[in-house]
């Protein structure tokens, strides 16, 4: 298992003490912008009417792809580097770091420049590249803007939902000395010129892959800003990243998903660019690198394949009351949102990441935008019947004691009311207590005690019912 | 064991007590309707302009070359960088060739860059989203997509499609050869960005501009 640094700053769910939901989810603009693409998602999906045929369809696709994913990629390595393109494997992320140093270090490369890709999140490359002394800049205007913050993205589609133009414009007078402005155009523009420079002396371009299809050998980027365009082009270089699980099997499969993509993340028909690219250009070098980094350990479960059909479209992020309320962040790792949920305990290993599938009201949103159909719902049960079996944070000897302590006292009638008053008891007396200690003082740091109501239910239903009785027998007679 | 093959044999561990999958059934995605040349078209023009695109329509070559000799007074073009595409050579015969570069290897990225537009020729079009199917064998034709400020596709009717499933059959089969390089881009609108509070914003790094000529 790798060992992966869980511990950023504002990961309510995956410190021990902080569990507290009141650190800072963003800007207020996280909620509507998420409010805004959710509806768009169910506007679009509600415009077509063969949707369900459509997610069916791509479920089914991804379920083959999964099955039979050694054979798969084995065939697009195959064809791909029939196109001049050199096909690279990584176990895990450290590995991948070490492949693409080495690439950089054959090429004398000094700069980089890179699309987006939630793979070398995974690998925090830009640490790698900055520890050896190579400069690499986000092309992707969220990423940039993250990247120039110090910051990490809190959403896998918009990087910077959680920044307002205000921000933003903070931070480019910040870490590029422009004069301050919060007004789109301007920010955008600025960011144009800025990055129009990087491209052009780049010695090394990077993106991510949408898909990777088998039977031609092609690597598919979605994008709209033309940043993936330019990464992949403008520098002698391009080095392709990818994770084991975005293999197709044809290409004949491939509009039902650009179909779904574009829809699904951004609300548009298709976006702006899509590349398929064919091996390398004349001239140019492709490197294309597979990196397992914990899929295989999602495959060792089989309830837990689906978290492998995932296409990244952030759909689920946007529907999720959890996510809108908490931001990206509070899930600790690359991928949040009810996706995260599912696939970081899979990738990092449910032992740091086992809370995760309890940070969900199982409301079903995520699932029902979903464009694989990907049950994320069950499969979050699943993981929490794991995570209280197996060595996770919610296995730990408090958590077993507080449940048993729980069960008992649920269990009779007695007990039940002996545990009660001593909730009243000791919920009237903690106001008085001059500071709360572990997780009673991270909950009641952002929060109020709650009041406790009058007399107890069972109180007020035995006298009500007198009265029944009473008024019962009253009409009777 | 090298990482290959270590990946290789987890996947086989991971998926030994799986059930065979059956390969399903390519969807159909959308239905074909058949619209006229001229339904086409228009639906080409709607969904072309929803997304900030510009639709230059000419009733021949000799049309399109005149207005984009206009064009390119309106905008104070200067040179044009274009793909050595027999289409391109047809609207660019009447342009002075002073102001005229072609694409060739090892062209300086700085120099596609500076040119005022990169035109270059549609394999298709699709109605039904505005998109244009370019087919860009090398990085210099790459960059014309991307990098000059405006980008100007040519193409003509006949290669309209309905939409992406009906011009599907010619992506797969000329993506399949082995020989291809360089990439097919299907391009629907100039460059966009709502990554700044959702608010969408045209010319991020790509052009800010995306003209089609369509002839015929």
């Amino acid at each position: 298992m790798s060992s992966h640094d869980l511990h950023l700053e504002g990961a309510p769910f995956l410190k021990e003490q902080n569990a507290g939901l009141y650190e800072p989810a963003g800007s207020k603009s996280l909620g509507e912008a998420t409010e805004r693409s959710s509806k768009q998602n169910r506007a679009i999906a509600a415009e077509i009417p063969s949707w369900q045929d459509w997610r069916e369809s791509a479920r089914q696709i991804k379920q083959f792809a999964i099955a039979n994913l050694d054979k798969l990629l084995v065939q697009f390595e195959e064809r791909i580097s029939a196109r001049g393109a050199t096909v690279l494997w990584a176990e895990n992320a450290e590995q991948a770091n070490r492949l693409v140093l080495d690439i950089a270090r054959e090429h004398h490369v000094k700069t980089v420049v890179k699309g987006k890709s939630m793979v070398s999140e995974e690998m925090e490359l830009n640490h790698t590249f900055e520890a050896a002394g190579i400069r690499a800049v986000e092309t992707d205007l969220g990423e940039y803007i993250v990247q120039l913050a110090h910051q990490r993205p809190t959403h896998i589609v918009t990087p910077a939902l959680h920044l307002s133009a205000e921000d933003v414009g903070k931070i480019f007078a910040e870490r590029l000395g422009e004069p301050f402005s919060a007004d789109h155009q301007h920010l955008t523009n600025v960011a144009r010129r800025h990055l129009r420079e990087e491209y052009l002396k780049a010695d090394m371009g990077m993106s991510g892959v949408n898909f990777a299809v088998a039977d031609t050998g092609t690597l598919v980027v979605v994008e709209n800003e033309g940043n993936g365009g330019l990464s992949t082009s403008t520098p002698p270089i391009h080095v392709a990243l990818m994770g084991i699980e975005k293999v197709l099997p044809s290409i004949y499969y491939l509009p039902v998903f650009l179909n779904l993509l574009g829809r699904s993340g951004t609300g548009q028909k298709l976006t702006t660019y899509t590349h398929l690219i064919h091996g390398a250009t004349p001239g140019k070098k492709l490197y294309v690198i597979i990196l397992d980094n914990g899929r295989t350990n999602v495959l060792a479960d089989p309830a837990t394949h689906a978290a492998l059909h995932c296409i990244r479209c952030g759909a689920c992020l946007n529907a999720c009351p959890v996510y809108r309320r908490v931001g990206g962040w509070a899930y600790g790792w690359v991928y949040p949102g009810p996706i995260g949920s599912i696939v970081t305990p899979g990738l990092v290993g449910l032992k740091s990441a086992g809370k995760l599938p309890f940070a969900s009201s199982l409301c079903g949103a995520c699932q029902e935008v979903c464009p694989i159909k990907i049950d994320i719902p069950h499969q979050l049960v699943h993981l929490r019947h794991r995570a209280v079996n197996e060595p996770s944070p919610m296995n730990s000897l408090s958590e077993r004691l507080t449940w048993k302590a729980w069960a008992w006292a649920m269990s009779g009638s007695k007990r039940y009311r002996l545990a009660m008053a001593a909730v009243r008891l000791g919920v009237r007396m903690a106001k008085f207590l001059p500071w709360h200690p572990g997780k009673l003082g991270a909950w009641t740091r952002g929060r109020e005690l709650p009041r406790v109501p009058g007399p107890a239910f069972r109180k007020s239903w035995s006298r009500h019912r007198s009265q029944l009785d009473s008024h019962d027998r009253s009409d009777r007679t | 064991m090298n990482a290959r093959d270590a990946i290789l044999q987890r996947i086989r561990d991971g998926l030994s007590a799986e059930a065979p999958v059956e390969l399903p059934p390519v969807p159909a995605v959308w239905p074909r309707t058949n619209p006229s040349p001229e339904q086409r078209v228009e639906r080409f023009r709607r969904e072309l302009e929803a997304v900030q695109g510009e639709l230059i329509r000419c009733g021949s070559m000799d049309e399109a070359r005149s207005k984009l000799a206009d064009l390119a007074q309106q905008a104070k073009w200067s040179v044009i960088g274009a793909a050595d595409r027999p289409m391109c050579r047809e609207l660019l015969a009447g342009y002075p060739s002073d102001r005229t570069s072609w694409a060739k290897q090892g062209w300086d990225p700085k120099q596609i860059a500076e040119l005022s537009v990169g035109l270059v020729a549609a394999e298709s079009l699709l109605a039904d989203t505005g998109t244009c199917l370019v087919a860009n064998d090398t990085a210099e034709e790459r960059l014309l997509c991307y990098l000059p400020a405006t980008c100007v596709v040519v193409g003509r009717a006949d290669q309209m499609a309905e939409h992406l499933p009906d011009a599907w059959e010619d992506v797969a089969r000329h993506t399949a050869e082995p020989d291809r390089r360089g990439e097919f881009v299907l391009i629907t609108g100039p460059s966009r960005t709502a990554d700044i509070e959702k608010i969408l914003i045209l010319g991020v790094h790509g052009p800010k501009r995306l003209v089609v000529v369509l002839v015929g």
